[in-house]
This record gives structure tokens, C-alpha cells and sequence, in this order.
């Protein structure tokens, strides 16, 4: 016996599924003569083996096969097909303005507005209304930090983002559209650009 | 027959369907039940069963005939199933094993898997992905260490540890289910 215990121990796996060298499973025959709990725990490996074996299991068989064949006709079709052009890079600043706007029209709808006990200056971000500015935030500022800026300056997104990522904004009753105007300009590490339009 | 199935992957490489479908005849019941044993999901697993050997259709020609075609499929099936794992971010069973009674353990289990196959099921599935994965091809496919350690991509020492782990978290979870058993 030339290895120690726990090298047999590490080893019995692989004799329990015959796939060790004849040397080396000769001499964990002489271990399982001598110790107990090898041989207790050579037993569990076989009928843990055993078992794994008989198992039943039903694959896909002809039918993945008819699928594979479906699929793998499909592939040779369209590679004789000439090759799409690559799908345009998508302008990730309009992909984030895009879902800024969807969690923006949710979270402000919540925190703005659903709060109070009457309806005033509530607008869907779709209505008619006229836009007090328009603006577009940079990329990288998160909702967080648009929301607090907007609550701050009493600004609500009525409508947005357009295929260049411009939001309509306007301010609420009663507050002071010079104000916000100026606070929005002020926030360059969230807004990227802002217009006033208002008539 | 290993020689075989290099001539098969050759013939698929240059695109003959039929060379395919023997080799999918030859390999599909033993990789299903390999992606199946980590997945537990047969529908799941039928999926990525069919996504290996759309993989071999598309790459048989950069095999290089370096391992043997087996261990080859049998590792993009183990990759595919670590994408399935990621995708799910699923938690792995930790690798500690608690001292107990081994040899009573080791007799339990005996009778245990003798008695109750479903137990055993139960048990692998309780099993890390990494700890199934080895003892899927040690005792599914009686792959040698040397095998294993190449599907997986890990040292030899590393499946040997595994094996030895897994060992030790089966016998302790059949022991335990035939004492539950026995005090109901």
C-alpha cells in the first residue's frame, strides 16, 4: 500500500466505475480488505452507481431528431440566403431616455401626483398639452437624480422621448417656470440639453 | 468506435445530414440524460440537447481531433447547462460537509438506495451543479477522471475533490431521508 488513506478515499469513485488502471485497483482491493468504512463507503458508490444506470430516462429520440433535421435544413437554407445587413447600433442614449420615460411616467405618477387628494396638474405623459421646455437628460444620470431634480423644480414630463430622446417638460400650477427653467439649466450632470418653448 | 465518430464529425464538418444523425443516434440518450441530471427540467433539457447538436453542425470543423469526440460534445453540453445556471442565477449548494457517523452513514445508504430509488434522485438534485456534473459522468457514463477533468476544465485533483464531496453530501442526505422515514 503505497498511497495513503485519503488519496484511496479520492480515488473510489473511479473504482466503483472501473476505470481505474489495474495497479492502482489492485491496491485499493488490498485498502477495502482492511478498512471498514472504505469498504461501507465503496458499497454506496456501487449501488449509488447501480442505480444511476438503471434509471429510466426518456430522451427526445426521433423526434429531436426531425427537429434537428427541421432546424438544421433552416440553417443551410439562409446561408445561401444573402446576409442582412448588421442590425444599426442602437443609439443607447435613446434606449435609456426610452425606459427613463417609462419608469419616470410611473414614479411621478406615484410620487407627484397620486399623493394629493385633488387631480391638479396631473397630466399623462401623452396629452395635448403644450410643453413649457423641452429637454433631453445625459445618458449616464439616473432616475433618482432626475426625479429629485424634477420635484425640486416642480417639473413634470407630459410627453416624451422623441425619436431623438427629447422630453416635453412642463411646470406645475402655480410654480415658477423662470425658476425651473434656470434650476434645469443649473443640473448639467442631469440634464443634457433644454429649450424654452413656451409661446 | 471512437475512430468512428471522428469520421462522423469529418463528414458533418463537409456538411452530410446523414453523418449527423448518426452521430445524434450515438450520443443523444447519454448527453440528455447528462444535461437532464443538472437541469431537472426535461423539456428544458430537450432544448439544450438540441442546441448541442446544432452547435456541432455549425462548428464540426473546427473539431481538431485533439480529445476524443465524446468528451468533446459532453463539453459543450456541460458549457451550455453553466449559460442555463448563469441565466437563472441560481444559488449552489454549499460545498461544506458536517461531521457525522460515516461508516453509519455508508451502511445507511446501502440499504437506502436499494430500498428507494427516489431518494437518490432527490439527493443528486440537492447536489451543486458542480458536484451533479461530476457525478453525472462518473456514474452515468463511467468517464475516467482524466475525462471529466477535460469536460469540465478543471485539474484532476479538482474532480477527484469534487467526487469526494458529493460522496459525502449524498450519504449524508439518503441517511437522512431513511431516518425521516423510520421516525414517521
Amino acid at each position: 500500500m503505497t498511497r495513503t488513506r485519503e488519496e484511496i478515499e479520492l480515488e473510489l469513485a473511479f473504482a466503483v466505475n472501473g476505470t481505474l488502471p489495474d495497479a492502482d485497483m489492485a491496491e485499493i482491493e488490498d485498502w477495502l480488505l482492511a478498512d471498514d468504512q472504505l469498504r461501507a463507503e465503496h458499497a454506496a458508490l456501487a449501488a449509488i452507481r447501480s442505480d444511476m444506470q438503471t434509471e429510466e430516462v426518456n430522451s427526445p429520440g426521433e423526434f429531436g431528431l426531425a427537429r434537428l433535421m427541421r432546424d438544421v435544413k433552416r440553417d443551410a437554407v439562409s446561408e445561401n440566403t444573402p446576409v442582412a445587413a448588421p442590425p444599426v447600433q442602437k443609439n443607447r442614449s435613446w434606449m435609456w431616455q426610452l425606459a427613463a420615460a417609462v419608469a419616470m411616467v410611473a414614479l411621478l405618477g406615484q410620487n407627484l401626483f397620486i399623493g394629493g387628494s385633488d387631480d391638479a396638474g396631473f397630466e399623462m405623459a401623452s396629452a395635448e398639452v403644450a410643453a413649457d421646455m423641452v429637454a433631453s437628460f445625459v445618458p449616464d444620470a439616473t432616475e433618482e437624480q432626475i426625479r429629485t431634480l424634477l420635484l425640486d423644480l416642480e417639473v413634470e414630463i407630459i410627453a416624451g422621448p422623441s425619436a431623438l430622446g427629447f422630453y416635453d417638460l412642463s411646470v406645475l400650477d402655480g410654480a415658477d417656470q423662470s425658476a425651473a427653467m434656470t434650476g434645469l439649466m443649473a443640473a448639467t450632470e442631469v440634464i443634457e440639453s433644454v429649450e424654452n418653448v413656451q409661446n | 468506435m471512437s475512430e468512428h465518430h471522428h469520421i462522423l464529425i469529418q463528414q458533418i464538418s463537409k456538411g452530410d445530414k446523414q453523418a449527423l444523425a448518426a452521430l445524434y443516434r450515438a450520443f443523444e440518450r447519454p448527453v440528455y440524460k447528462f444535461i437532464v441530471s443538472r437541469l431537472n427540467d426535461p423539456h428544458e433539457a430537450a432544448d439544450i440537447l438540441h442546441e448541442v447538436f446544432i452547435d456541432i453542425w455549425r462548428v464540426a470543423g473546427s473539431f481538431e481531433g485533439r480529445s476524443q469526440v465524446k468528451t468533446w460534445i459532453f463539453g459543450i453540453a456541460y458549457r451550455k447547462v453553466i449559460d442555463v445556471h448563469r441565466k437563472r442565477a441560481r444559488v449552489t449548494v454549499t460545498d461544506e460537509v458536517p461531521e457525522t457517523d460515516e461508516v453509519q452513514e455508508a451502511a445507511d445508504t446501502s440499504y437506502a438506495i436499494k430500498q428507494e430509488a427516489e431518494h437518490l434522485r432527490y439527493c443528486v438534485g440537492t447536489l451543486s451543479d458542480e458536484h451533479r456534473t461530476a457525478v453525472s459522468l462518473a456514474f452515468y457514463e463511467d468517464m475516467t477522471c482524466a475525462e471529466i477533468s477535460e469536460i469540465a476544465g478543471v485539474p484532476e485533483g479538482t474532480i477527484k475533490s469534487r467526487l469526494h464531496h458529493a460522496k459525502k453530501l449524498l450519504m449524508r442526505c439518503l441517511s437522512g431521508r431513511i431516518e425521516g422515514r423510520a421516525v414517521a
